[in-house]
């Protein structure tokens, strides 16, 4: 691979840049402008005061797992483990079982996400084909005093969960009964 | 004897615990965190709380407690000493960076000579008749005042140099040859740079040399330095920055490079007294430059009897000497802050040199620039 | 032998061949789903159809016979047009659940249609509802919305059990399968329709939700079941083997594989022992515990006559002969015996009355008169004293718990019990030294079937514990001993096997 060179010339500068202080004049006169605009009237000031304000937080931002529940108050998830197969972090535990409504027919006997190493990439919600977890809580991850505290087991995943009435697969009007 | 003694001492007293101490903290402090965080459109420290004094409560008194914060954590960090370390140098390098930055203080004067008679204005100058001058404003009134000044911030570089050393750590050796290449790169440009003032002046004391700025130039411009060598103060200004390893000369702390550079391996106390010192010179140029440049202690028109426009023997608006002194102590602190200030904003506002160009401005440009400013200062001044 | 060309490539194939069976001796899969090739072609899923030059029609891959100067087209724009069609008939009423199939990851019908559909379904109507999770049989699951009717599986039962309990019911798209009145699918080789199932419509009782298939890796190895020794993938997940699938092995098992070897994976993971105990001490490291072996062994000052080393016909090869070279020259043992697990129904087909999968190594390797000295005979030597120091090779015993327990307590009477096993169980905890050893998924080791069929496989995980394989254990116990030890390789003991067979 032949090694090409391109030469980038150096910018134009005329002499009163190149003399320094008048730019860097223009450069305090920013700097002091802001100071004294914030000095006198902290019109400027962007912080959020954190424990006393506390910011909205965008709709779409990942809090807390939640899992999702079907009208009838089942877990929708069914253990497919797309999930924690996307997990990056491996933190997601599935342990699928057999349910006794074959219209059902699985479902997670075991689902505990370990929120401590999780990295609220997201991917587990962008992999469930299910809409059963989401991390719409809005929840920010608290500080865990002890490590087994951030092990959230699917009754604590449900009780942050809500309905969703959304169909697999898409949109399918009037699936007609079983045999 | 023994009164002078005692003078001395509370003079040193005075201006090492009131004001070069405080101010070197607590407006350094004050000048990095909450300057800067008003420039950056941030609120800065706030959080630290004094509620322990009644009444204070949750006030959050400007983030001043956090400087209280910050002692009272040094104090209680451990002392780590890394392995392999010259413990002995180790543990003196403090004191070392720490003694020239206060000692540098002793020839700064705070106000004229304490006359004890009557004041008569000549020339824009206090005459003090029947009776004694006394040096009560300044720690030493020495004749080599300036000279002094260079002597002992050509041994600061000891303290960086050496902290570097005995650390035993590669980021920390760099930072001390950094530190020792750069300040005393910039010490020639700096002294040659008032070498004009002083031809101006006609002489290396301090005090006098504030005395001389109260001329007035055609009876209305104060003969301020900054007015006279225009130039030289820009130089001297940088020059002194780069002394101090200010940003945006910080390259012997560079953190993107060296982590800390020579104080990388030091912790507790004895970091604070690193970080101290760094910040009670940056007072001290202050206070320098104040005095050489914007002419000390003097107020503008304000002589030892009060203010007089033009060259006139009798004061316009007379005011009591004991005003004119507080008048003109609060004129050289309001300076000496100010250059803090700008010290501050410059740092805020300029990105980081590189090494290279740190050297190159140095030797390059500083250095021929304040060499023609002292030729042409020296024609000028053998003409008239 | 006509010859004919495939997208351009020029094949020759004995008369009768189907274009599909030409296409892949040229490397061109055609997509299918009823076609299988030890099954006969009924040509009904028409996932096949390819374009035959002056055909008047698409012809189906699977059924039409080249003939001489045929021209075919796998992959041309009507091809693959009637692909798409086929699959969106397919789909049609497909449930496409696939989050809860089992056979989501390895689906035929999944495959094709990211390779070829992908495309949303048309349809607005609902979809027609089948039985879910119909227990067709005892060991197999059958869900009628996911089965595409290919009736590979029927077809199975019809040609390859000869058994025919399935059959289609109803017509059009209420067709399902079904047994037949009266009957269940029982036969033992039933779980191999879940195999040939295209998709996820049979599943197995006892891989059913288990584990993901994208989750698991593959490796070669066989099923130690009965002397058949099949070819089999086996799947595994963090180090513990999850199922058997056969594998195709024309000179042992084609395409198929016995139930109960199916399930023999369990023994596997279940009740495994990784500890190295030698007395009282489980915290010994294997050449510590070989030298406190030697000298326990040396003290006791025994006569060969009262050695007794039993061989096991579960052992691979490998470890047959190393114990033998062991037993002969370091152990001295007078007395040698053999066990394996008791013999189990055969047929004619693959199950062989012989459940160890190794007895011709151990003929190998110890010669034929061995095998008049079972653990019957064991049994009977220790209890009619003269026997001191015991070496088994395995814990395989043709025994009932009764018999186990009185075997272990005549262990316990004896100077020195060392057993090398991979199982815990009443014998190891009779052992003076229980010595851990690999099972075939966790080392290399060659099994030899009843047709004499040797095959080697390597591990496809980890041993659990400090447990090494069975044929290591011999060369620590020699370096214990501080003996010579010709055979410190695997490739060492191969040289030593195949140089005999060549010699035979
Ligand atoms: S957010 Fe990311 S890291 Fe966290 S559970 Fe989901 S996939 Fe795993
Ligand atoms: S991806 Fe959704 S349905 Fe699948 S296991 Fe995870 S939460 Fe359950
Ligand atoms: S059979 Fe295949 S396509 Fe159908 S649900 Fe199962 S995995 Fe999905
Ligand atoms: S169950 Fe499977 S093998 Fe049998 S017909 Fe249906 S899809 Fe084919
Ligand atoms: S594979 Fe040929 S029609 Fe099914």
């Amino acid at each position: 691979m032949a090694v090409t060179v391109t030469k980038i010339p150096r910018p134009d500068r005329s002499l009163w840049v190149q003399s320094y202080v008048p730019e860097v004049m223009r450069g305090l006169s920013i700097t002091s402008k802001q100071f004294f605009k914030n000095l006198f009237t902290k019109k400027d000031v962007v912080t959020i005061q954190y424990p006393e304000v506390k910011r909205d937080y965008p709709e779409r931002y990942r809090g807390l797992h939640r899992l999702m529940y079907r009208d009838d108050g089942q877990v929708r998830c069914v253990a497919c483990m797309c999930c924690s197969t996307a997990c990056p972090a491996n933190c997601i535990h599935i342990e699928a079982a057999e349910h006794d409504d074959t219209s059902i027919e699985k479902y997670p006997a075991v689902f505990v996400i370990d929120e401590l190493r999780c990295i609220v990439c997201g991917m587990c919600v962008e992999a469930c084909p299910c809409d059963a977890i989401r991390m719409d809580s809005g929840i920010h991850t608290h500080p865990f005093y002890e490590r087994d505290t951030a092990f959230f087991d699917k009754p604590a995943l449900l009780e942050l969960g809500g309905p969703s009435v959304a169909h697999q697969g898409g949109d399918m009007k009037g699936v007609q009964g079983h045999h | 004897m023994l009164t002078d003694i005692l003078l001395i001492l509370l003079k040193i007293v005075a201006v090492v615990l009131l004001f070069a101490m405080p101010i070197g903290s607590l407006m350094t402090l004050l000048g990095d965190r909450k300057q800067s965080s008003m420039i950056q459109n941030r609120v800065g420290p706030n959080r630290a709380r004094l509620s322990i004094i009644p009444g204070l409560g949750r006030l959050p008194l400007v983030g001043i407690p956090h400087f209280l914060a910050d002692g009272l954590k040094m104090i209680f960090k451990e002392d780590a000493i890394p392995d392999g370390a010259d413990r002995t140098w180790h543990n003196i390098v403090p004191a070392m960076a720490l003694f020239p930055a206060i000692v540098m203080w002793a020839v700064i004067p705070f106000h004229d000579h304490y006359c004890t008679g009557e004041i008569v204005v000549q020339n824009y100058r206090d005459i003090c008749v029947e009776g004694q001058t006394r040096n009560f404003f300044s720690i030493a009134n020495l004749d080599a005042g300036l000279l002094y000044v260079f002597a002992i911030s050509g041994v600061s570089v000891y303290g960086a140099a050496i902290a570097g050393w005995a650390s035993n750590a590669k980021y920390s050796l760099i930072g001390g040859l950094r530190s020792s290449a750069q300040m005393i790169s910039y010490e020639v440009s700096m002294a040659l740079s008032v070498a004009g003032a002083i031809l101006i002046y006609g002489t290396l004391n301090l005090n006098e040399m504030v005395v001389q700025q109260g001329h007035l130039i055609g009876g209305w411009l104060p003969m301020w330095g900054i007015v006279v060598q225009p130039l030289a103060f820009f130089i001297f200004l940088g020059a002194m920055m780069a002394e101090t390893k200010r940003a945006p000369f910080d390259m012997p702390e560079g953190e993107s490079e060296i982590v800390a550079g020579y104080f990388t391996e030091f912790s507790s106390m004895k970091f604070a007294v690193i970080q101290l010192s760094e910040y009670v010179a940056t007072v001290f140029v202050g206070a320098l430059i104040a005095t050489i440049f914007l002419g000390g202690w003097q107020v503008p028109y304000l002589y030892g009897d009060g203010f007089h426009f033009g060259n006139t023997p009798t004061a316009a608006l007379e005011l009591p000497y004991w005003a004119v002194i507080a008048l003109r102590i609060g004129a050289f602190s309001f300076k000496t802050i100010f250059i803090l200030w700008l010290q501050f904003m410059l740092r805020w506002t300029l990105p980081r040199f590189r090494y290279d160009q740190v050297m190159n401005l140095g030797w390059k440009i500083f250095l021929p620039l304040s060499l023609a400013n002292l030729v042409i200062t020296a024609f000028v001044v053998a003409i008239l | 032998m006509p010859t004919a060309t495939i997208n351009g490539k020029e094949v020759t194939v004995p008369r009768g061949t189907a274009i599909i069976r030409a296409a892949a001796m040229l490397g061109i899969n055609v997509p299918h789903f009823c076609y299988h090739p030890a099954l006969s072609a009924p040509a009904n899923c028409r996932m096949c159809l390819v374009e035959v030059e002056k055909a008047r029609k698409l012809e189906p891959a699977c059924y039409l016979k080249v003939t001489d100067g045929m021209v075919v087209h796998t992959e041309s724009e009507k091809v693959v047009a009637a692909r798409q069609a086929v699959l969106e008939f397919i789909l049609i009423n497909h449930p496409v659940d696939c989050p809860i199939c089992d056979q989501a990851g390895e689906c035929k019908l999944q495959d094709y249609y990211m390779a070829y559909d992908a495309k949303p379904s048309r349809l607005t109507t609902g979809k027609v509802g089948k039985v879910k999770v119909y227990p067709i049989g005892p060991e197999v699951v059958y869900d009628g919305e996911r089965c595409i009717l290919c009736t590979r599986c029927v077809r199975f039962c019809d040609q390859i059990t000869g058994t025919s309990e399935l059959t289609v019911v109803d017509r059009g798209d209420r067709s399902e399968i079904r047994t037949f009145p009266g009957r269940e699918l029982d036969n033992p080789y039933s779980m191999n329709v879940t195999d040939i199932c295209p998709v996820g419509a049979l599943t197995t009782r006892d891989f059913r939700f288990k584990c993901r298939v994208w989750l698991m890796t593959s490796t070669d190895s066989i099923c130690t079941g009965c002397a058949r020794g099949c070819s089999v993938h086996l799947d595994h997940y963090l180090g513990e083997t999850q199922r058997y699938r056969p594998r195709f092995n024309p000179e042992v098992n084609e395409y198929w594989m016995c139930d109960e070897g199916r399930l023999s994976y369990k023994r596997l993971n279940a009740n495994r022992s990784g500890a190295l105990r030698v007395g009282e001490r489980d915290d010994l490291s294997w050449p510590r515990a070989a030298r406190m072996i030697a000298g326990a062994l040396a003290d006791a000052q025994l006569q060969p006559d009262q050695i007794a080393f039993v061989a096991s016909a579960d052992a691979s090869t490998e470890a047959l002969v190393a114990g033998h070279e062991y037993a002969l020259n370091i152990l001295r043992a007078g007395r040698f015996y053999w066990t394996g697990r008791a013999d189990g129904e055969g047929d004619a087909f693959l199950r062989c009355a012989d459940r160890n999968p190794n007895r011709a190594g151990l003929v190998h390797s110890f010669g034929e008169q061995i095998l008049e000295r079972g653990a019957d005979r064991l049994l009977k030597d220790l209890k009619s004293g003269g026997i001191r120091a015991l070496f088994m090779m395995s814990s395989a015993l043709p025994f009932g718990r009764e018999a186990v327990e009185e075997l272990a307590a005549e262990a316990r009477k004896l100077d020195i019990f060392i057993l090398a096993t991979s199982h815990a169980g009443s014998l190891s905890s009779a052992a003076t030294v229980s010595l851990p050893v690999a099972k075939h998924s966790e080392q290399t080791g060659t099994w030899v079937n009843i047709d004499g069929v040797a095959q080697t496989v390597d591990a496809a995980y980890a041993p659990p514990g400090v447990a090494i394989a069975d044929w290591d254990v011999y060369r620590r116990l020699a370096a214990g001993a501080d003996a010579e030890w010709p055979l410190d390789s695997v490739d060492a003991i191969h040289a030593r096997i195949f140089s005999d067979e060549a010699a035979e």
